[in-house]
C-alpha cells in the first residue's frame, strides 16, 4: 500500500484515559509511530501499558484526546472507513485469543472469509502460506486451538493476525510464557517475517532480549505519560529511576552485549 | 513461686511535655493483678482517659508479665509512643494489642440505617442492569437496522446454529416436562370436578391453562435453564480468552455476529418448542382423562376446540417469542459483563439464569393483564 516512511501508522494527542473507578491512567499522552518501524513500549507494572494499547486498538474509549491508526479515529462516523483502518492493523494477543471453537485452519481463515471477495479455493492457498510462514505445516489446520503447545498458539495467533497482510502488526507481550530458546526463535520469526512484509510494529514487552533484538525505537510510559522516546541508545541514558532499573544493572548489561552479539 | 504483687504508681512532673508519668511494678500476671485488682484497674482506667501524647511509661520493673497483664496494660497504653520495656515484654504487649484490635473491630456497632443502605445498592444494581440491558437491546436494533442495509453480513449460520441448539436440542427434555405436567394437572383438576359432576370441564381447565400459560412457560424456564446460561457461559468464556476483543479489533460487530443471532434464535425457536410442549401436555392430559375420568380420546379431542378458543393458542405462541427474546437478551447482557475471572463468570450464570427466570415471570403478568379481556 502506501510507500511513505515517514507516515505515522498511530498518532496520539493529548490522551487522557482513565480506569473504571474514575482513576486518571494517562494525562496529555503523546505517542506516534512511524510506518517503517518498530516501537517498543516499556514501563513499569501498573504503568498502564495494556489500557494504553487497549485505546489504540480502539477496544477502550479516552476520556479526551485523539487517537489515530492509519490517520483514521475509531469514532469516524464512515463506517467504511473504520473498517478498513481495521483491515490494515494484525494485532497478537498475549494469550493468542485464537477463537476455541474453530480449528486453526479457520482461525487464520477467519479475517479472510470475513473480508469477504474471496474464494475458498484462495483462502486455503492464503491459509496454508501462512501456515507455513509460522513453521507450522497444512495438517495443522486441522488441529483445535485446545490441542496445541503454548509456542504453536502464539504462531498461529500470528498466522491470524498477518492474514491479511496488515501494515501494522501490534504485539502484546510476544515472548511471555514461551522459554528463552522458543522465545529468541520467536523474535526470528518476526524479523523475518518483517524483512518480507515490511509492516510496522507496535509493541510491549519486558523481555529485554526481544527488545533489543527487535527494537528500531523505545517509547517509555511513566508517571501517566511518555517519559521519553527515541533509540536505545538514547533512551538507556536518561536519569529516570525506572529507566535506570530496567535497562541498567546486570540484566540490562547481558541482554546489550546478547543482543550486540546477535 | 509466690506471685509479687503488681503495682502501678503514677506521677506528674510540671513543665514537660508529656507531664504525666506511670510506672508498673511487680507481677502483672492473674495472680498478682488479684491483690489491687480495684485500684489498679481504676489508675488504668484514669491513664487511659489522659491523652497518650501525655504519658509516658515505665515498664522495665514489671517482673512476670502475662496475657492478663498484657491485656489490662495494653488497652490503657493505645496509642502511646513513649514506653520502657524490656524486649520479652514489649513482644507479649505488642501481641495483645494485636489481637485486641480484632477484637474491638468486631465489636463495632451496627449500623442503624444498614438495611436502608443495602436495599439502595440493590436498587442501584438493578437501575444499572435495567439501564444497560436497555441500551443493549438498543444496540441490537441499530445492528439489526444496518443489517438492512447490509444484508451479505447476516449471520445466517450462526442464526441456524442457533435455532438448532435451543429448539431442536431442547425438545426431548421439554416435552417431557410438558406431558408430567399435563398429567398432574389433569389428574389434580379430574379429583375436584369428579365431586361436582363437572368431568367434562378438565378439557377447559388444561386446556386453557397449557395452551395460553403453562406452555409457554415451561419452555421458556427450560430454556432460561438450558440455553440462557449456556449462552451467559459462552459469552462470558470468550469474553475470559478475549476472543471478543480478537473479534472487535477485527473489526466484527459482536452484537451482530454473537448476540443478535443468539437472540433471534431464541425468539424463533421458542414457540416452535412451546407448541411442541403443549402438544406433549395435552397428550398427557388425554391420557389421564381415559384412565381416570373415562373420557375417550375422541371425545377429548372433539371437546379441545370448543373449550380452548384459537386466540389462546397464539397468545401463548407469541408470548413465548417474547419470551425467547428477553432470556436470550438478558443472558447475553451477563455474559458480556463478565469479567477476566472464574468468579465472574460463576457469578455472571447465575444471575443470568435467576433475572431471565424472573424478567419471563414478570412480563407474563404483564402480558396476562394486558390481554386479560381476550380469549
Amino acid at each position: 500500500m502506501s510507500a511513505d516512511p515517514n507516515e505515522h501508522v498511530i498518532e496520539i494527542e493529548g490522551l487522557v484515559n482513565a480506569i473504571g473507578s474514575g482513576q486518571i491512567l494517562h494525562k496529555n499522552l503523546n505517542l506516534r509511530v512511524r510506518r517503517d518501524e518498530v516501537m517498543t513500549l516499556v514501563g513499569g507494572s501498573g504503568s498502564g501499558k495494556t489500557q494504553l494499547l487497549r485505546v489504540i486498538l480502539g477496544l477502550k474509549h479516552p476520556v479526551a484526546g485523539s487517537v489515530l491508526v492509519f490517520g483514521v479515529s475509531w469514532d469516524d462516523p464512515s463506517f467504511k472507513k473504520v473498517r478498513d483502518a481495521r483491515r490494515r492493523m494484525g494485532m497478537l494477543f498475549q494469550n493468542g485469543a485464537l477463537f476455541s471453537a474453530l480449528s486453526v485452519f479457520d482461525n487464520v481463515a477467519f479475517p479472510l472469509r470475513e473480508r469477504g471477495g474471496v474464494s475458498e479455493k484462495k483462502i486455503r492457498a492464503i491459509v496454508h502460506a501462512k501456515l507455513s510462514e509460522v513453521e507450522l505445516a497444512p495438517h495443522h489446520g486441522t488441529l483445535l486451538p485446545a490441542n496445541l503447545s503454548g509456542g504453536m498458539v502464539k504462531r498461529v495467533a500470528l498466522a491470524r493476525a498477518l492474514a491479511l497482510a496488515p501494515d501494522l502488526l501490534i504485539l502484546d507481550e510476544p515472548t511471555a510464557g514461551l522459554d528463552p530458546d522458543r522465545s529468541e526463535r520467536f523474535v526470528q520469526l518476526i524479523q523475518r517475517l518483517r524483512a518480507d512484509h515490511r509492516f510496522a510494529v507496535l509493541m510491549v514487552t519486558h523481555d529485554l532480549d526481544t527488545l533489543y533484538a527487535l527494537t528500531d525505537r523505545v517509547a517509555v510510559l511513566g508517571d501517566q505519560h511518555i517519559i521519553a522516546c527515541g533509540t536505545q541508545d538514547e533512551v538507556r541514558e536518561l536519569p529516570h529511576p525506572f529507566v535506570q532499573s530496567f535497562f541498567g544493572g546486570e540484566r540490562g548489561r547481558r541482554a546489550l552485549a546478547h543482543g550486540a552479539a546477535a | 513461686m509466690i506471685a509479687r504483687d503488681a503495682e502501678l504508681a503514677v506521677e506528674t512532673v510540671e513543665n514537660d511535655p508529656v507531664p504525666t508519668r506511670a510506672r508498673a511494678s511487680g507481677d502483672w500476671t492473674f495472680a498478682g493483678l488479684k491483690t489491687r485488682r480495684e485500684e489498679i484497674l481504676h489508675t488504668l482506667e484514669e491513664l487511659r482517659r489522659i491523652a497518650p501524647s501525655r504519658v509516658a511509661w515505665d515498664l522495665t520493673p514489671i517482673g512476670e508479665l502475662d496475657d492478663t497483664g498484657a491485656l489490662w496494660l495494653a488497652r490503657a497504653m493505645r496509642g502511646v509512643v513513649e514506653v520502657q520495656a524490656s524486649a520479652h515484654h514489649r513482644e507479649i504487649l505488642d501481641r495483645v494489642a494485636e489481637a485486641s484490635r480484632v477484637q474491638i473491630a468486631m465489636q463495632q456497632p451496627i449500623d442503624p440505617y444498614a438495611p436502608a443502605i443495602a436495599v439502595g445498592r440493590a436498587a442501584m444494581v438493578f437501575g444499572m442492569h435495567l439501564r444497560d440491558g436497555l441500551a443493549l437491546l438498543g444496540r441490537i436494533v441499530l445492528e439489526a437496522g444496518a443489517l438492512v442495509r447490509r444484508p451479505r453480513d447476516t449471520p445466517l449460520r450462526e442464526l441456524s446454529a442457533g435455532v438448532f441448539r435451543a429448539g431442536v436440542a431442547a425438545l426431548p427434555v421439554t416435552m417431557l416436562v410438558g406431558f408430567l405436567v399435563g398429567i398432574v394437572l389433569t389428574y389434580l383438576s379430574a379429583l375436584q370436578l369428579k365431586r361436582y359432576g363437572a368431568d367434562l370441564l378438565v378439557i377447559n381447565i388444561v386446556g386453557v391453562g397449557v395452551v395460553r400459560e403453562l406452555g409457554p412457560m415451561l419452555a421458556s424456564i427450560i430454556a432460561a435453564g438450558r440455553s440462557g446460561s449456556a449462552m451467559t457461559a459462552q459469552l462470558g468464556v470468550m469474553r475470559v480468552t478475549e476472543e471478543i476483543e480478537a473479534l472487535q479489533v477485527m473489526g466484527v460487530s459482536v452484537i451482530t455476529r454473537l448476540v443478535l443471532p443468539k437472540v433471534i434464535a431464541l425468539a424463533i425457536a421458542l414457540p416452535l418448542v412451546t407448541f411442541c410442549t403443549d402438544l406433549a401436555a395435552i397428550a398427557g392430559a388425554l391420557l389421564v382423562s381415559r384412565f381416570t375420568l373415562g373420557i375417550p380420546p375422541q371425545a377429548f379431542m372433539e371437546a379441545l376446540p370448543r373449550a380452548v378458543e384459537i386466540v389462546n393458542f397464539w397468545i401463548g405462541i407469541w408470548k413465548s417469542a417474547a419470551f425467547g427474546f428477553a432470556v436470550a437478551l438478558v443472558a447475553c447482557h451477563f455474559g458480556l459483563r463478565v469479567l477476566p475471572n472464574t468468579d465472574s463468570l460463576a457469578g455472571g450464570v447465575t444471575s443470568s439464569v435467576v433475572a431471565s427466570i424472573t424478567c419471563v415471570i414478570i412480563l407474563n403478568a404483564i402480558f396476562a393483564i394486558l390481554l386479560r379481556n381476550v380469549g
